[in-house]
This record gives structure tokens, C-alpha cells and sequence, in this order.
């Protein structure tokens, strides 16, 4: 069978084609952000806000261009699919974006306190983590795999888990002010971290539907917590 | 390009300057292939359309769309005299082609014709051979060449050659609908048009036959200009570059007047419409 | 089994009402009334023509059995036993011809010009409504037409001739009869050429006389020939207008011995085969009743092949052209 539209079909590619560059990006600004803050880095600090300027311009492309497609093409079945897959996507890597910037403000903020090695390296952990995360979800939605995606929910655990404990660490630093005004903001840098881990999962959800046509939630981490 | 038909090279290269405009609907400093200006046309005591100005620019798929007896189609037909066939048909107002007036005592309407080429609702092919359809056109225009290659060439431009390239001697009418219905616009670009006007051009047509008449449409602009009426508004919003929307006033004694409402980009028209009635239309509130 | 409801509201229904409503099948009398009532009216007129062929072919069967082919071949004869029809049969062909060759050309021409050219004005209407008249004209009253204008006007007045009453002069006058049907006739061929043949071709810049010339005649030629034919057939069955206007080879007539049956067509005295069935009927003689029948039997046996012959080279035409 040949196809019959071959100019909505290309434009629905590129369209998708310029959402997994933007996941690029993203994936690129989450690195970044952990790096300014475990090295104090400042210019990575401007850095990431500056990639977040050109994400946001991505973002806004992508739902002019989504908005053209579905008013112009009228996309049924799996392309009907692909466009709801990546308007949420664009959503969420906005998002992610948004939370790098956080990251990287809180670094820029915190550059001159005292710090906690143990705190660090638990947010180190969490950075360890969600990087081979988002290169699964980003695979999985650029190979159409839904084995991969499959994997997000577990992968996400360790990270849910760190994010829970982080409190521990903050209220074993003691008395010093500046040392828990320093610990208070990880609090938050962590919470962050953990909301780019749920974000990778919700791309995983949006494989899957992509994939299989039906709409579900994965099973995760707080949906185990009996307390 | 030499031995193709010689009529359309004057007055296509004396066109200011090709290629798409980007300019709004009827702005001024676009190249225009035709310029309608306070057009109205009437069929004896019936006012058909009223005062409706609009520009068609080159390589561009204009799309007429509307209700029925919103005049769209009646705009098309004053593109290329037409509307000549019908008794009591009268234009007024100025309809101009590379700035000439169509409309002009000297115009001969079977010149402006060779020029501005037109596929019906209905595929009609001529109930002759696939090779006699295609070269009718040109041999009545007098055309000296090699009518052979001419076939060969206008039906790979238009996406048929493949499925008739073994039986062009065969009856048009051996055809599908959709592939008939390709053989009249291989018929209608034959004569080396500058414009093609499609009127309703895929409605008798399945979703398929119409995926592939859009992707040929969308092939051609890029030599000709289009100009095409629907009243399935999916597909102007599919095709075309600009869209006109035309509305139907009825009057006191239910006679119906076309009038043009909106014209401009196609995105635009769809997402954003800047007239209320527009939207209505669109959005299926109307009626 | 379970009511089960069809349907909402007001209209619901049980499945055993909507069984009832469907399966109640009642016998319907007009129909079946109806229908033999119009098989009735059709048996009844083919009745009639049956009788009358019944009637024709039996009377004629004697002289069939005693002249043979003789009664056909013969020139007209003062003797009954003798008489033969081949001058009316030539004539007749030779009043067709002309015929074709003036009521054709100028039959279609005129439908032409009104269906393909004329605008659609007050003029136009009003001359289209007189053909339809002239169509409806008795035949007499051309036969007069002819009479006076063209054998006494112009053969006799203008050109000089002694007698005007020639076969040019029945076959002009046989023209004028039948120009109004065949004008009406070739209009309906070429009405029901689909407008969207012609708009096909005016859009590729084709002149409207191309447009005639390589797209509606030839669709509309089928049907403009049957018609044509037929109107022919009708002109050639025709006698009134010639008792006036020409026909005056007498019924008695005997050729001189080795005149050749051209010569005595060409000049001045014809006649044709009707003419000759009309003048036999008059006749007191016992022997010209057989005569009569077996003329009017040659009649329609011409009549039935040339329309045989029309719809079959119709069937082919139609097939030659490309659907």
C-alpha cells in the first residue's frame, strides 16, 4: 500500500523529528543542571536558563505546528495517536526543562554555603539515575518500543526511594544556619529530581499509548505505600 | 519547454514576479494572477454574487469554499468565461488576468480558456481514447509537436502515465472514477495552462481516489496556480494555501446572494478565523 | 422468548408487534387490477395490427400465388392480370432521395443552430414552438403548400416547365412535410448530449463549432440517423401531399415497349407506391382488391426492413464509437 498523503505524513515525521530534538535538549539541561550544582558552576547555571530560552521557543513551534496539523489534516488512528503522544510530550519536556532551570537557580543561589558531601552524592545518585531514564523514554518514543517503556515504572523506584530519604540527611546536618539553608534548598533540588524522574514515566505512558491504543497509568512507586 | 505550446509564454512572462506570496489576502505589492474587484454576477433577474474583491496568486491552491449557493462556484467560472455558456449570465465589475480584463470587448473567451484550465465535478472525459483526451486540447489550439511525448508527459505530470502507459488507446471510460478524474486534469494541464480551475473536483470521488487528486494538486501548484472549489472544507483546509469563505444572504423572496465573508491564509482560516460567520461555518454552527 | 422493546419513547415497540407489522403481508388488489387494465390496452393494439396484417396478407395471397414475383417486376397495366408495382417502388425511392438530400442537411443544420447557438431569447422560443406546430401540420396541407409554390410558382411560373407536377416537385413537398419532425428529432439527439461533454471541451479552449464537430455529433449521431430514418419511413408512406403535387403517371399506364424505368421516373410522369395502392383501391375490378392487399404488403415489408435495417446499423454505430 502506498501512501496516499504523503505530504501530512511528512510533516507529522518532522513534526516528531523536532519533539525527540527537543527531548535531546532536555536531556541535555537535566545533566547540566546537576553538574552546575555539585561543581558550583555558574556558567553552566547561565547555560542551562539559556538552553531553556530555546527549549520554550521549541515548545511554542511545536503547538503552532501541532494546531496547523490538526486543523489542516484531520489525523485519525495512529497518527490521531501520535499527535495526542506528542502534544503531551511537548507538555512534559517543558516541564522538565522548567525543573532543570530550578536545579540550576538553586545552584547559582547556594554557590557561596557550606555543603554536605552526603546530601551531594545522594543527588548525584538521583542524577545517575534519571540519565539512563530519560534516554529510555526518549528511545522508547523514537523506536515506537514498548518494551523499554515498560522499564520506566521500575527504573523510577531507586529515585522515589532516594527523594524520600533526603529528608534524613537534611536534619542530620545539625545547628548550622547556613549549612540548613543550604540542606533545606537540596530539599528541593531533590523534590525536583524526582518530578523529572515521574516525567520520564508519564513519556513512557505516552509510548504506550502511541503503541497499544489504550490509555494507562503505570504502576508506580507511591502506589505500593501502605503508610 | 520550447516546443511546448507557445500561446501562454507572452503573457505569463510579462507576470511581475513569480513564486508564492506571503502577503495577506489582497494586500497590496503581491503578485495577483487575477484581480477581482466588486464583482457581481447575475443569471437574468438572479443576483448570484455580490460585490466580491479577491486576489489569486501564482503558484498558490486557492480554495473557494461555502454552503450551497454561496456563489463559489459562480467565482470560479467568471476565471476563465465559463459563466459565457449560460443564457442571461452577466458580470459586472472588473475581473482582471495579469492585469488584462477578462471581461474585455476583445477578449476572446476561447484564448482565455487555453489558459485557465478547468476540471468539473464529474469526471467527463471525452468518450474517446485515454491518448484522444489528452490531445485534444492542443491540437484544436494548433499545436505542432510530437503529440506522443506530449501524452507521455502531461500523464506522468499528472500521476496516471504508470496505470494507462499500456492502454492509452483503450476508452477513457475503461478507467476508475478517481483515475478519470486524473485523465481531466492530465487533459486540462495538456495545453500548457497557466491556471487550473477545479470545480468540486474530488466529490464524486472515494477518500483514496481524493488522498491522491490532493497530492497531485498539491504536485502542480508548483507549476501552475489553483484554484479550487470544495464544499468539503477538510479538504481546502488539506490543500490549499488561502482559503475564501463565501456566505449565502437570503432575501425577502428566498432569493439567494453569494457574498464573500473571509479571505486569507488557509492556517489562519481554520484555526483562527477573523469573522464571526467564519467561525460558525467552521465549527458547524450555522444554518 | 423474552419481550424484548425496539425503539424509544413513544414509538417502542415489542418485538412481536414489530414481527406482525413486518410479516403482515396483505393481498393488494388494486395492483394486480392495475396492471392488467394497461396488458389489456397493450394486447388490445397489437390486436388491431395483427388483424390488420392478417387481413392485407391473406387477400393478397392469391395474386402472390398466380403472379409470383411478376406483380412486383411489372410495369403498370391497363390489365389487371398484368399490372406490377415497379414504377411506385422506384418513384417512391426516388421521392426519398430527395428527400434526404434536402430535408437532411437542412433539418439538422437548423436544429443546430438552435440547440447548440441560438440564445435562449423570446424569438427563439417562439420559433421553436412554430416547428413543433409545423411537425403537427396535416399532410394535405403541404401537399397544397406544394402546389402552389412549388409546381406552380417555380417549376411552372419561374423555370418554365409545362407540367411542374414532377418528381422534384413530390419530393420538395414531401421535404417541407417532414423538416419540422426531423429538426424536432435531431434537437432531442442533441439535448440529450450531456452539457458536461461540451463544458469538458470549451474548457480546453475548444471553439463551440469544435465542440459540434468532434464531441456532440458524434454522441448525438446514433440517434439523429435513427430518427432521421424513421422520419424517412414516414415520408415514404406518405400519398396526400403527392395526389396534388405530382404522381401522375396514370394507373393504366403501359410503357412503350423497351423504355427504360429511369427515363420514365426522370421525366415529368412518376408515380409511387403509395399513389398506386390509393388508385387500385378505386378501382370496380374484383382483381384490384388482391392488388390493393398485395401493394400495401410490399408497402410495409420496405417499411419493416428499413427499420430493421436502421436499428441494427444504429447498434453497430454505437458500438464502433467508444462508449
Amino acid at each position: 500500500m502506498s501512501d496516499q498523503r504523503p505530504d501530512f505524513h511528512a510533516a507529522l515525521k518532522s513534526l516528531e523529528e523536532t519533539t525527540l530534538s527537543m527531548a535531546d535538549k532536555v536531556e541535555g539541561m537535566v545533566a547540566m543542571a546537576i553538574r552546575s550544582l555539585v561543581n558550583s558552576d555558574k556558567t553552566l547555571v547561565s547555560q542551562v536558563i539559556a538552553d531553556d530560552d530555546v527549549v520554550d521557543e521549541i515548545y511554542m513551534e511545536i503547538r503552532s505546528r501541532w494546531m496547523n496539523i490538526m486543523a489542516r489534516q484531520q489525523p485519525m488512528g495512529r497518527d490521531l495517536r501520535m499527535m495526542a503522544a506528542i502534544l503531551e510530550m511537548n507538555n512534559t519536556l517543558e516541564r522538565m526543562g522548567d525543573q532543570s532551570v530550578n536545579i540550576a537557580r538553586i545552584a547559582g543561589l547556594t554557590a557561596g554555603l557550606p555543603r554536605e558531601e552526603t546530601i551531594l552524592a545522594k543527588l548525584q545518585e538521583m542524577g545517575d539515575l534519571l540519565k539512563p531514564m530519560i534516554r529510555t523514554a526518549i528511545d522508547a518514543f523514537g523506536r515506537r518500543d514498548a518494551d523499554e517503556c515498560l522499564l520506566l515504572p521500575a527504573m523510577d523506584v531507586p529515585v522515589d526511594v532516594l527523594n524520600r530519604s533526603m529528608w534524613k540527611h537534611v536534619v542530620a546536618c545539625g545547628n548550622d544556619p547556613q549549612l540548613l539553608e543550604w540542606a533545606t534548598r537540596m530539599i528541593l533540588v531533590s523534590r525536583a529530581l524526582e518530578r523529572v524522574g515521574d516525567q520520564a514515566v508519564d513519556i513512557g505512558e505516552q509510548v504506550a499509548f502511541l503503541l497499544t491504543g489504550d490509555h494507562q497509568e503505570f504502576l508506580r512507586f507511591h502506589d505500593y505505600d501502605a503508610d | 519547454m520550447s516546443t511546448r505550446m507557445e500561446l501562454a509564454s507572452t503573457v505569463v512572462e510579462d507576470a511581475v514576479s513569480p513564486g508564492p506570496s506571503a502577503g495577506l489576502a489582497g494586500s497590496a505589492g503581491s503578485s495577483a494572477i487575477f484581480e477581482i474587484q466588486d464583482l457581481n454576477v447575475y443569471y437574468r433577474d438572479f443576483h448570484a454574487v455580490t460585490d466580491t474583491s479577491l486576489n489569486i496568486y501564482q503558484n498558490e491552491i486557492t480554495a473557494l469554499i461555502g454552503p450551497s449557493g454561496c456563489g463559489k462556484s459562480t467565482v470560479l467560472r467568471c476565471l476563465n468565461r465559463m459563466n459565457d455558456l449560460i443564457d442571461g449570465a452577466r458580470v459586472e465589475g472588473r475581473v482582471t488576468y495579469h492585469g488584462i480584463d477578462l471581461y474585455g470587448s476583445s477578449v476572446d473567451p476561447v484564448e482565455v480558456r487555453r489558459r485557465v484550465g478547468m476540471v468539473f465535478q464529474k469526471p467527463n472525459p471525452f468518450p474517446k481514447s485515454i491518448y484522444e483526451n489528452i490531445v485534444f486540447g492542443p491540437r484544436v489550439a494548433g499545436w505542432k509537436g510530437n503529440f506522443d511525448d506530449l501524452v507521455e508527459e502531461t500523464l506522468v505530470r499528472a500521476a496516471l502515465w504508470d496505470e494507462v502507459k499500456d492502454k492509452l488507446e483503450n476508452s477513457a471510460f475503461d478507467l476508475s472514477g478517481g483515475q478519470q478524474q486524473r485523465l481531466c486534469i492530465a487533459r486540462a494541464i495538456a495545453t500548457s495552462p497557466d491556471v487550473v480551475l477545479m470545480d468540486e473536483p474530488c466529490s464524486a470521488l472515494d477518500p483514496i481516489a481524493t488522498y491522491r487528486i490532493e497530492t497531485l494538486m498539491r504536485e502542480l501548484k508548483k507549476q501552475y496556480t489553483i484554484v479550487v472549489v470544495t464544499h468539503n472544507m477538510q479538504q481546502a483546509a488539506r490543500v490549499s494555501d488561502r482559503t475564501a469563505f463565501f456566505s449565502v444572504d437570503v432575501g425577502e423572496e428566498g432569493q439567494r446572494t453569494g457574498r464573500l465573508v473571509e479571505y486569507d491564509m488557509t492556517d489562519r482560516v481554520f484555526t483562527a478565523p477573523s469573522m464571526k460567520e467564519t467561525e460558525d461555518y467552521i465549527t458547524g454552527r450555522f444554518g | 422468548m423474552a419481550t424484548r422493546t425496539i425503539g424509544s419513547g413513544s414509538t417502542a415497540v415489542t418485538q412481536d408487534m414489530l414481527r406482525r407489522a413486518l410479516e403482515g403481508r396483505k393481498v393488494n388488489v388494486i395492483n394486480p387490477l392495475v396492471a392488467l387494465t394497461l396488458l389489456i390496452s397493450l394486447l388490445a393494439s397489437l390486436a388491431i395490427l395483427v388483424v390488420l396484417l392478417w387481413d392485407v396478407v391473406a387477400k393478397s395471397m392469391p395474386v402472390w400465388q398466380e403472379r409470383g414475383w411478376s406483380v412486383i417486376t411489372n410495369d403498370l397495366s391497363p390489365r389487371p392480370e398484368e399490372t406490377g408495382m415497379v414504377q411506385g417502388i422506384f418513384g417512391s425511392v426516388m421521392l426519398t432521395v430527395v428527400v434526404v438530400i434536402l430535408s437532411f442537411p437542412l433539418g439538422v443544420a437548423a436544429a443546430i443552430y438552435l440547440e447548440e447557438y441560438a440564445r435562449d431569447t423570446r424569438l427563439t422560443r417562439i420559433l421553436v414552438a412554430n416547428i413543433r406546430n409545423l411537425a403537427g401540420v396535416p399532410s394535405i396541407v403541404y401537399g397544397l403548400l406544394g402546389l402552389t409554390v412549388f409546381v406552380k410558382l417555380i417549376l411552372e411560373g419561374m423555370v418554365g416547365q409545362l407540367s411542374g407536377r414532377t418528381l422534384i416537385a413530390g419530393g420538395m413537398t414531401l421535404s417541407m412535410l417532414v423538416l419540422a419532425i426531423m429538426v424536432i428529432t435531431t434537437q432531442e439527439a442533441l439535448r440529450a448530449v450531456p452539457m458536461a461533454l461540451r463544458e469538458a471541451s470549451y474548457g480546453v479552449g475548444a471553439t463551440p463549432w469544435q465542440t459540434i464537430r468532434h464531441h456532440v455529433l458524434p454522441v448525438a449521431s446514433p440517434a439523429i440517423f435513427t430518427g432521421s430514418v424513421l422520419t424517412l419511413a414516414r415520408a415514404f408512406g406518405e400519398s396526400a401531399p403527392l395526389l396534388l403535387a405530382g404522381a401522375v403517371l396514370s394507373t393504366f399506364f403501359a410503357a412503350p415497349e423497351g423504355t427504360p424505368i429511369t427515363s420514365l421516373v426522370m421525366s415529368e410522369k412518376y408515380t409511387a407506391l403509395p399513389i398506386i395502392i390509393y388508385n387500385w383501391s378505386r378501382q370496380p375490378q374484383t382483381e384490384y382488391i388482391a392488388l390493393t392487399a398485395a401493394a400495401i404488403v410490399a408497402l410495409l415489408v420496405i417499411l419493416l426492413v428499413v427499420n430493421a435495417g436502421t436499428i441494427l446499423a444504429r447498434d453497430a454505430l454505437e458500438r464502433r464509437r467508444i462508449r
